[in-house]
C-alpha cells in the first residue's frame, strides 16, 4: 500500500509533497501515477516538504503538478529533501540583469 | 438556497453588511477619521498614507480605491474627511459617492479651521449615518447579487493541495448555479502558471492582456534591480514547504479553477456586473491584493491560507478556510474553516467545498468571521511609483 501522506499531484512529477514528518532511514512507499516506488528516507523531512521520488541530475527540471517548479543545483538521489538548498527558479533573473548569463533565463 | 438576505442600495447593488465609512484622503487626515470612529459605534475608519505628492496614474488608482470603499454595496453611507486642498480631492470624492444615492458629506481641516471643528463635523455626520443605517433591514436578494473575492495568504504546500480546491469549487458554484461573480488577484503570483492561465480567457483580447501584466510586472520588478526570488516566494511561504515562485503560482492558480476568465481588470477599478470569473491586476502582497478586491466591489473574500494569516478586511467580511491540519490548532482565530480532513483523513475535497459553501451562506446572511468579531482588518493601497 502506497504511503497516502505523500502526495504526487501528477504522475510525470519526479517530487512527492510529504503530508507528515518523515525520518531519515525509514522506508516509505510512493505512488506515482499508476506505478508503486520504495524509497529510502535520506534525512529527515518536515510536514508540507518535498523529496524526490526519483535520482535527479543536477541541472535537471523539478517537476510538481506536471510543470516546471525549478532546476536541480546539484545532484538529487531518490529519497532526499528538495527545497531551497538544492532547487534554483527559473524565473525573475534580476540578480543577473546586465550580467552576460541573462541569456540563460529559460521560460 | 438561491436567495440571502441583503441590504438593497438606490444604485441596485445588494449589501451583506451596513456599515458607514470615513474615509481619510490623505495622511493628515487620518487622525481625525480614526478619532470619530473611535468614538462612533459602527463606522468604519479607511486611512492610508496616499493622496498627495504622487504622480497621476497613483492618483486615479488612490481615487479608484477610495471610490470604490465609499459606493461598496455593504456600504450605507460616506464621510469623506480631507486636510486641504489634496490632489484627491475630498469633495470630489463625496460627490461621486453621491451619485450612487448614498448618503455622503464631506468635511476638510483647513475650512473648519482646525481637526477639533473637523472632528466635531466628521462625528455628527458619522452618528446620524449609523442612526439611519441601523433603522435598515434586510430583505430577500438573489445570489446572483453576490460578488466571491479570493486571495491567499501564508502559502504553504497544503495550499495547491487541498485548500484552493474547496476555494475554487465554492467560487464557481456561484458562479454556475447562481449566476455571480468571482474575483481572484496577485499577478506576480501567476509566473510560471500564465500560459495555462492565459488559455482560459474568453477570447484572444483578453488572452493577450493576461500574458502583457504578467511580463509587465516581471519587467517592474527586474528593474529595481534586483531578483524576485529575493521576495518570492516569502519566508513563511519556504517555512511551509514552497521552493520557488514557479511552485507557489501553479499552487496559487488551483484556487480559481479551471472554468473561463472573462476579463483582468486594473487595480481597485469596479468588477463588472455580468456574472463570470474575473482576474484584478494586483501584486502578490496581501494587503495591497484585498484592499484592490474590495475596492472593486466583492461583497466577501476568502483568504485560502496554508498557515493561518490575520489578513481581513473592514468592508467585505473576510472567511479564512485552511487544509494545514496544523493551523487550526496554532492559530484557531485565523480559521473560520478547516478543512484538512480532505488532505489527510477520509473526506473528500466536494465535502471541502460545501463546507466553504455553508460558511459563506451564513456570513452573507449576517454571521460575523472571525476577524470582523475581533476587530481585525488592514487596508493598504498598491503604489505604483514614487511619491514627488
Amino acid at each position: 500500500m502506497p504511503d497516502r501522506y505523500l502526495q504526487v499531484v501528477e504522475p510525470s512529477d519526479n517530487v512527492a509533497t510529504a503530508l507528515r514528518e518523515l525520518e531519515a532511514g525509514e522506508t516509505v512507499t510512493v505512488a506515482v501515477g499508476d506505478e508503486e516506488r520504495t524509497i529510502e528516507v535520506q534525512e529527515d523531512v518536515i510536514f508540507g516538504h518535498k523529496i524526490a521520488v526519483e535520482d535527479i541530475a543536477s541541472g535537471e527540471t523539478i517537476t510538481k503538478y506536471g510543470k516546471s517548479i525549478g532546476n536541480a543545483t546539484e545532484d538529487i538521489p531518490a529519497g532526499t529533501w528538495v527545497h531551497v538548498q538544492n532547487v534554483e527558479s527559473n524565473y525573475g533573473r534580476g540578480d543577473l540583469a546586465g550580467d552576460e548569463q541573462t541569456a540563460t533565463v529559460s521560460e | 438556497m438561491s436567495e440571502f438576505l441583503g441590504y438593497e442600495r438606490d444604485d441596485g447593488s445588494v449589501g451583506i453588511r451596513n456599515h458607514v465609512a470615513i474615509i481619510s484622503t490623505a495622511p493628515y487626515a487620518n487622525d481625525t477619521v480614526k478619532r470619530a470612529a473611535d468614538i462612533i459605534d459602527g463606522a468604519v475608519p479607511i486611512t492610508h498614507p496616499l493622496g498627495r505628492c504622487q504622480t497621476k496614474p497613483d492618483v486615479f488608482q488612490t481615487y479608484r480605491t477610495l471610490l470604490g470603499y465609499g459606493t461598496h454595496p455593504n456600504v450605507y453611507g460616506t464621510v469623506v474627511v480631507a486636510h486641504a486642498g489634496e490632489i484627491v480631492d475630498g469633495d470630489e470624492l463625496a460627490a461621486d459617492v453621491a451619485e450612487t444615492g448614498r448618503p455622503s458629506d464631506s468635511v476638510n481641516i483647513h475650512a473648519e479651521k482646525g481637526v477639533m471643528n473637523a472632528l466635531k463635523r466628521t462625528v455628527d455626520s458619522a452618528r446620524d449615518m449609523v442612526q439611519e443605517a441601523s433603522a435598515q433591514r434586510r430583505v430577500p436578494a438573489d445570489m446572483s447579487n453576490l460578488t466571491f473575492g479570493i486571495n491567499c495568504a501564508t502559502s504553504d504546500t497544503t495550499s495547491g493541495l487541498c485548500q484552493h480546491k474547496a476555494t475554487a469549487r465554492a467560487v464557481w458554484r456561484l458562479i454556475d448555479e447562481h449566476g455571480g461573480r468571482g474575483c481572484f488577484a496577485e499577478t506576480p503570483e501567476f509566473f510560471g502558471g500564465e500560459n495555462e492561465l492565459s488559455e482560459r480567457a474568453v477570447n484572444d483580447e483578453v488572452r493577450d492582456e493576461i500574458l502583457e501584466r504578467v511580463d509587465n510586472w516581471d519587467k517592474r520588478l527586474q528593474a529595481t534591480g534586483y531578483d524576485v526570488r529575493g521576495a518570492q516566494p516569502t519566508p513563511d511561504n519556504m517555512d511551509g514547504g514552497l521552493t520557488t515562485i514557479e511552485e507557489k503560482s501553479l499552487g496559487a492558480l488551483v484556487k480559481s479553477g479551471d472554468g473561463p476568465i472573462q476579463d483582468i481588470i486594473d487595480y481597485g477599478a469596479k468588477i463588472p456586473d455580468d456574472s463570470g470569473m474575473y482576474i484584478m491586476d494586483t501584486p502578490g502582497h496581501g494587503a495591497e491584493s484585498v484592499t484592490g478586491i474590495g475596492a472593486g466591489g466583492a461583497h466577501f473574500m476568502v483568504i485560502s491560507t496554508g498557515q493561518g494569516h490575520t489578513l481581513s478586511n473592514a468592508i467585505m467580511p473576510t472567511i479564512k478556510i485552511t487544509g494545514n491540519p496544523g493551523s487550526a490548532e496554532r492559530v484557531p482565530e485565523q480559521t473560520d474553516v478547516d478543512v484538512s480532513e480532505a488532505l489527510v483523513g477520509d473526506e473528500t475535497f466536494d465535502w471541502a467545498g460545501d463546507q466553504l459553501w455553508d460558511e459563506i451562506e451564513k456570513v452573507v446572511n449576517g454571521q460575523v468571521t472571525l476577524s470582523e468579531a475581533m476587530g481585525e482588518s488592514q487596508f493598504a493601497i498598491h503604489r505604483i511609483g514614487p511619491s514627488t
